[in-house]
């Protein structure tokens, strides 16, 4: 395969989707020849990701027009981050229980085609597209069916590593640390980047050592993860959607329903083993109060107790591993996090608080598509090649500042 | 309050009123409005049912208490009542009976361990006790010189959230007054008319400190939360020897720890939340972790997810829970198939409640069993997985997991040791504790100066199941059972409610729980046992006079039990049997007390209990720590002394040993015309023939309606045929009298210890003790301390052995040399210091009363008596088979009994019904 990437760093500041924070798109250009997808795909337990090159790059324009209403509604379901020049790597999600609509989305985009010369294909011959998660085994058949395509399974957490590796590689302001509020970006030595521990809580939360370009090992993981906020979520809210839970916790108020250190000491630290009188001891603690029913507490706080006690648990749970196998730093990623400020300094405080400090949480710009983006750069197939092009794109990207778009670096 | 709690007291709710009508007097009724009164004006009562039943049995528990002879209970009350609040001068010369306590106040639950010195006042055969006691010549006699007192510790828990509970149950109990120094434990306590001051930690204990004051003039002395948990965990894992267990794939088993190698390991507590502590000694410890995602987490979410009411009830809807629908498995996420690369199989949970993000479903279309066990399964394997990094950061090996959530729940335990074991790849080890949600009360309780418990061993200590104590006092509690009287209406009651008392839960077969990875059980329901219905924690006793019998080899190595019953076709039978003689015993129990009414409704309520405890071991053979044959038999025993059955077979015994000993002058004639040899096979033939006496055996009790004692023990010792199935006669013969004409020195002293009354001991043990003597062996007779079906006791020994004396000089000789006919003759203990020519004859008590016996608990007496030993013969199927047939001694033993059970027969030595063990040992 002869693939020719040309990537830039473009700071997203007037993106159209709904991106909660400033957002970077990775642009890669490429010349392509041959039967190949522009189109990668996680299939997740909850949600749907996507990473593709729109398929008719001068006229992106009009693709947009034409599907504005289609995409206003996955916009609904997450972001997509649309850019403006050339040929743009685009994100999007959907979720998984509305694969029709992504499968829709797909075909409307004829994401399904061959990318560059399809008209000579030879009819008969399957597009083949990249594919991680569970649901790439689970829905290989329905996108059989639907599109005419096979879905080329790529193993998930080589997905994972590869998707993170090439973004923290490539991509400048990439990683970052949140703490008070503040979101600070990270300068990565690329020569000093492994090992970390990658953390992508997804339904489910792994857990990966990653010791360089395809050395890694899936060392732990939880099922405490983003399905069990949206599933308990949806249980005690009837909120819709995970946004929609998110959004609630913002406003809500955790010590109402957890119970704090200072509620059995009777407002008092506990202070012989450093927990202050606002340590939450026991989450959900307090609902036991039988005169309390779930009608009575605040949607907005239950959602609020939840994400802590979710966000807490990972966050311990990964320092331990961090910890374990002497890893100083540690990558959340996945779609739990969504960029989400309060998840991040929950998680943040929690590695803070378990390593009193010596350990830090780092999160990534894009973060939920971490496995798509593996799997898209599956497409590519020699190691070294990737070397070059990344280390050519580094120092390219080193010199550039957030603006700056376009440089073009072969990676052949 | 829900579940087994709710209807506990809903039972005593709607039989109280019956109950109280046919009971009460007058008296009662105003004494129950009086205290009835007090309580809701001080508590705000709002919910009808069960304040009032706890008013109600406190003022009957008050009353009822009168049993206790030295309480001055009436005029008290009324003091107590109308002039002074301060609860202290309520009782004012109880200072006999004082009680110590301490409180573990968490989040959601109150634990209290308290203290009492309990002198076994339902024996009114303690003079004679004594008096026999005197008459050895060995006995000290000085108990207040050990170093603790000997007593009960007793396990209760409440609510947090019904403090009210509590602070009654303090109340009835007087648990509330006085303390160590009233004891002369503690004399720098503060005076009786300050504030008592009670041991307290848990943040409660801030939290509730000024409602203790107000309302039991009690001051709480707070300790810290970790040193209490460090110093219950350590205490626990050291002097009680089946505390710690491991639980996988729902088999328990108890794990030995090495007292020397205890240290370090992770101590987990789980309460509403999660404490991990690093323990590196007694008092050298770090809190190193924790999660908020404990107890009240499970059971908040459960509460809003569920409408349960209690923590119980959430757990017994996780039995019959499916989490599949509620929990994204990896074959969700991967249709159906393993993540093999990753070694996660079609089953394991990706994530949990990953399913419930359906929108088509809302909450009231989950059933709230799924939700219980996803619920359940996600805390415990969190919990799990926490931990183990946690150990795995410190390098421990051990974890062990406290705390009230965990509550004996199988499914429970699985889970985390699953975690546990899945993580650290089998190396670690999670392992669970008996009295799990008291390490920190008990800890609290250790932090009084001078409580003793320090200098307690594990052999001091012994746990008694009483009814009350399973059922009651392991659960959250309602009323205290003041008395006997009100522990058989409380059974009464029980029992009238249905089955809750003989299957608390649906059984199940060990191993069905289905853990198998972190897999989701096999089959939906009815299969997950749940322990949440009893605690299984007994009431402690202190017994400081006990001693690791001092002639075992290796006592570490020593395993008193023959019979294991962990192999379940065994438990069946053994348990087939004791319910089969159940109602024999019961007609003799009743007899022996005159058959009175009252001891009627004892028997009965005897049977029940029995019964009750049966059933709970068949359902979980380890409930009780690990089980023997010896335990379940010991139980029963203790059981009929619960209901006051003193000695149920006291008059078969005796007129038994009136006909043994009348044909006795004929057998000692008979045997002194015999050789040396001869008599000595003679007089094993005669231990292991008069061995047939036995009640407790079904076929020996068949045969007694067949003839005479007499006649019986002939036709017996005529069909002792050589060789028995188990035969080192020769060798014994040849210790005993030599070969070749060398005369071997003869022993020093023996131990006899001995079985039945009648002809058991008085033709059997007894002349095998005077050919004994007659060769120049001290002799002491170890008989049980309280009888045992009929085994003859310690108390009852001197006057057969003064029978006896009668018509023998040699007994009569030794006798008087070990000071048991002077006294027994003329009552006074001049005679001991007399010189005889003779070596003595004397008799200890070994400690029990159990027809079996376990050598690491005998008495100091025997302890004493053993040191200068150097020959120990054990007689009996109790002693010699059931228990410590494989026992192996510092001297030599020589272990008789006839086996009369065919089961036991086949088990143990591939015989047959009435086969005959004669095993010689010589020293090891």
């Amino acid at each position: 395969m002869d693939l020719k990437t040309e990537v830039s760093t473009r700071c997203n500041d007037n993106n159209q989707g709904k991106v909660e924070r400033g957002s970077s798109t990775p642009i890669l250009q490429r010349e392509c020849h041959g039967q190949i997808s522009h189109l990668a795909i996680d299939i997740g337990g909850s949600l749907i990701k996507l990473v593709y090159f729109p398929r008719d790059s001068d006229g992106s324009s009009k693709d947009d027009k034409c599907s504005t209403s289609r995409e206003r509604n996955s916009i609904s379901n997450g972001d997509i981050n649309s850019s403006i020049f050339g040929e743009r790597l685009r994100f999007a999600k959907f979720e998984t229980s509305k694969i029709g609509d992504c499968i829709e989305f797909i075909r409307s985009k004829q994401l399904h085609l061959g990318r560059c010369l399809h008209q000579e294909c030879p009819s008969g011959e399957k597009t083949i597209i990249k594919a991680t998660g569970g649901g790439a085994f689970k829905f290989a058949d329905l996108f059989n069916e639907k599109l005419g395509v096979s879905l080329e399974k790529e193993e998930e957490m080589q997905c994972l590593v590869a998707g993170a590796n090439f973004l923290l590689k490539t991509v400048q302001q990439e990683a970052f640390t949140y703490a008070d509020g503040q979101k600070e970006f990270m300068q990565i030595d690329h020569n000093d980047l492994f090992p970390y521990l990658l953390v992508n809580i997804g339904s489910g939360v792994s857990m990966i050592k990653v010791d360089g370009d395809g050395k890694f090992e899936r060392v732990s993981g939880t099922s405490v993860g983003g399905g069990t906020f949206l599933g308990l979520g949806r249980l005690l809210t009837k909120c819709k959607s995970f946004d929609e839970l998110l959004e609630l916790s913002h406003q809500g108020n955790n010590r109402v329903i957890d119970m704090l250190v200072g509620d059995i000491y009777g407002g008092q630290d506990y202070s012989k083993i450093g927990l202050a009188s606002t340590a939450i001891a026991s989450s959900f603690g307090k609902a036991i109060s039988e005169d309390r029913e779930l009608e009575e507490y605040k949607p907005e706080d239950i959602t609020r107790s939840l994400l802590r006690m979710i966000s807490n648990n990972v966050g311990q749970i990964s320092y331990l591993n961090a910890l374990r196998y002497g890893l100083k730093r540690i990558f959340f990623g996945g779609f739990f996090i969504r960029g989400h400020t309060y998840t991040m300094d929950t998680i943040s405080v929690a590695v803070k608080f378990w390593s009193k400090g010596e350990a830090q949480a780092m999160f990534l710009q894009h973060e939920g598509f971490i496995g798509a983006l593996g799997a898209f750069t599956g497409y590519k197939k020699h190691d070294h090649e990737q070397d070059q092009f990344v280390q050519r794109c580094s120092s390219k990207v080193s010199c550039a500042d957030n603006n700056l778009s376009g440089g073009t670096i072969k990676s052949s | 309050m829900a579940g087994p709690t709710e209807d506990y007291q809903y039972v005593l709710g709607s039989n109280d009123i019956s109950h109280r009508e046919e009971e009460t007097t007058g008296k009662d009724k105003a004494l129950d409005k009086l205290v009835g009164a007090g309580a809701e004006e001080s508590q705000g009562v709002s919910a009808g049912v069960t304040e009032r039943d706890m008013a109600t049995s406190v003022g009957g528990s008050i009353h009822r208490s009168s049993s206790r002879p030295q309480l001055d209970l009436s005029k008290a009350e009324i003091q107590g009542n109308f002039e002074e609040r301060d609860p202290t001068i309520l009782l004012p010369n109880q200072s006999d009976d004082i009680s110590h306590l301490a409180l573990d106040i968490g989040g959601s639950l109150i634990k209290l361990v308290y203290f009492s010195r309990h002198e076994d006042r339902s024996n009114d055969d303690d003079k004679r006790k004594r008096t026999t006691k005197q008459r050895l010549g060995i006995t000290n006699g000085s108990r207040r010189s050990y170093p603790i007192l000997g007593g009960r510790l007793h396990f209760v828990k409440f609510e947090t959230s019904k403090i009210n509970e509590c602070l009654d149950f303090i109340y009835s109990k007087q648990l509330h007054c006085g303390g160590m120094d009233s004891l002369g434990w503690d004399s720098e306590s503060p005076p009786r008319d300050n504030a008592v001051i009670k041991k307290a930690t848990g943040g409660g204990a801030y939290k509730f400190a000024d409602l203790f004051k107000e309302r039991l003039g009690v001051s709480l002395d707070k300790e810290d939360e970790m040193d209490c948990l460090v110093a219950g965990a350590n205490f626990l894992l050291k002097a009680i020897r089946h505390e710690a267990f491991t639980h996988m794939e729902g088999q328990k088993e108890f794990v030995l720890i090495d007292h020397n190698d205890l240290f370090p390991y992770l101590l987990v507590n789980i309460g509403s939340g999660v404490s991990m502590i690093k323990v590196d000694g007694d008092g050298k410890f770090e809190r190193v972790s924790g999660t908020n995602v404990g107890g009240g987490t499970y059971w908040g979410l459960g509460r809003l997810l569920t409408k349960c009411k209690s923590f119980d009830e959430l757990l017994e809807l996780s039995q019959r829970g499916d989490n599949r629908t509620i929990d994204m498995l990896v074959g969700d996420i991967y249709g159906g198939m393993d993540y093999s690369k990753i070694g996660l199989s079609a089953s394991t949970i990706a994530s949990s409640f990953g399913k419930a993000i359906s929108e088509k479903k809302e909450l009231q279309d989950y059933r709230p069993e799924d939700i219980s066990l996803s619920l359940l399964r996600m805390i415990s394997y969190n919990i799990g997985q926490i931990s183990y990094l946690n150990a795995l950061r410190f390098g421990l090996k051990r974890i062990f997991f406290g705390g009230f959530f965990i509550r004996g729940h199988a499914y429970t335990m699985d889970t985390i040791s699953f975690a546990v074991h899945f993580w650290s790849k089998g190396e670690a080890q999670a392992m669970f504790l008996r009295h799990e949600g008291f390490l920190g009360a008990l800890g609290a309780f250790m932090s009084y100066e001078k409580h003793g418990l320090d200098d307690l061993r594990v052999h001091q200590l012994v746990e008694r199941f009483p009814m009350g104590a399973p059922y009651t006092g392991g659960k959250i509690h309602g009323p205290p059972l003041a008395d006997l009287n009100e522990k058989i209406s409380w059974m009464e009651k029980f029992v009238q409610k249905g089955t809750e008392i003989t299957a608390p839960v649906p059984m199940a077969k060990p191993g069905t729980t289905g853990l198998g990875g972190f897999e989701v059980p096999s089959s939906k329901g009815g299969v997950l046992r749940s322990d949440a219905s009893a605690l299984n924690i007994g009431v402690l006793h202190l017994v400081p006079t006990l001693d690791v019998f001092p002639l075992l080899a290796d006592p570490k190595l020593y395993e008193p039990n023959t019979v294991d019953l962990s192999d379940h076709s065994e438990l069946e039978y053994w348990f087939t049997v004791l319910l089969e003689h159940l109602s024999d015993l019961v007609d003799k129990a009743v007899a022996s007390e005159g058959g009175t009414d009252d001891a009627k409704r004892r028997g009965d309520a005897f049977a029940r209990a029995f019964s009750a405890h049966l059933a709970r071991l068949m359902e979980e053979p380890a409930a009780y720590g690990k089980l023997g044959l010896a335990n379940l038999l010991e139980l029963r025993e203790e059981c009929l002394r619960e209901f006051q059955f003193v000695d149920a077979y006291r008059s078969i015994k005796q007129r038994e040993n009136e006909a043994s000993l009348a044909v006795l002058p004929d057998l000692l004639m008979e045997l002194d015309n015999m050789s040396e040899e001869t008599r000595l096979l003679t007089l094993i033939e005669g231990v292991l023939a008069a061995n047939i006496f036995d009640w407790g055996s079904r076929a020996c009790v068949d045969l007694y309606h067949k003839g005479t004692i007499i006649e019986i023990y002939r036709m017996s010792r005529n069909k002792m045929q050589r060789p028995w199935r188990v035969d080192d006669f020769d060798v014994f013969k040849e210790r005993m009298l030599g070969s070749k004409g060398k005369r071997p020195h003869p022993h020093k002293r023996a131990l006899l210890f001995v079985d039945n009354s009648g002809a058991d001991i008085v033709l059997g043990m007894l002349p095998l003790a005077r050919e004994l003597l007659r060769r120049g062996t001290e002799v002491v007779l170890v008989a049980n301390s309280l009888p045992a079906l009929n085994d003859v006791t310690a108390m009852e020994l001197p006057d057969i052995v003064a029978e006896a004396a009668k018509h023998c000089d040699i007994l009569r000789r030794a006798a008087e040399a070990g000071g048991l006919i002077v006294d027994a003759m003329n009552n006074s203990l001049d005679g001991l210091k007399e010189k005889s020519p003779s070596v003595p004859l004397m008799v200890v008590e070994n400690g029990c009363g159990s027809p079996c016996i376990d050598l690491r608990q005998v008495s100091s007496e025997l302890a004493t008596a053993a040191k200068d030993a150097d020959l120990i013969i054990l007689e009996g199927m109790g002693r010699a088979l059931h228990t410590n047939l494989n026992a192996r001694f510092k001297c030599d033993a020589l272990k008789l009994a006839m086996v009369k059970n065919q089961r036991l027969a086949e088990k143990l030595i591939k015989g047959k019904i009435y086969d005959c063990v004669c095993r010689y040992e010589p020293a090891s």
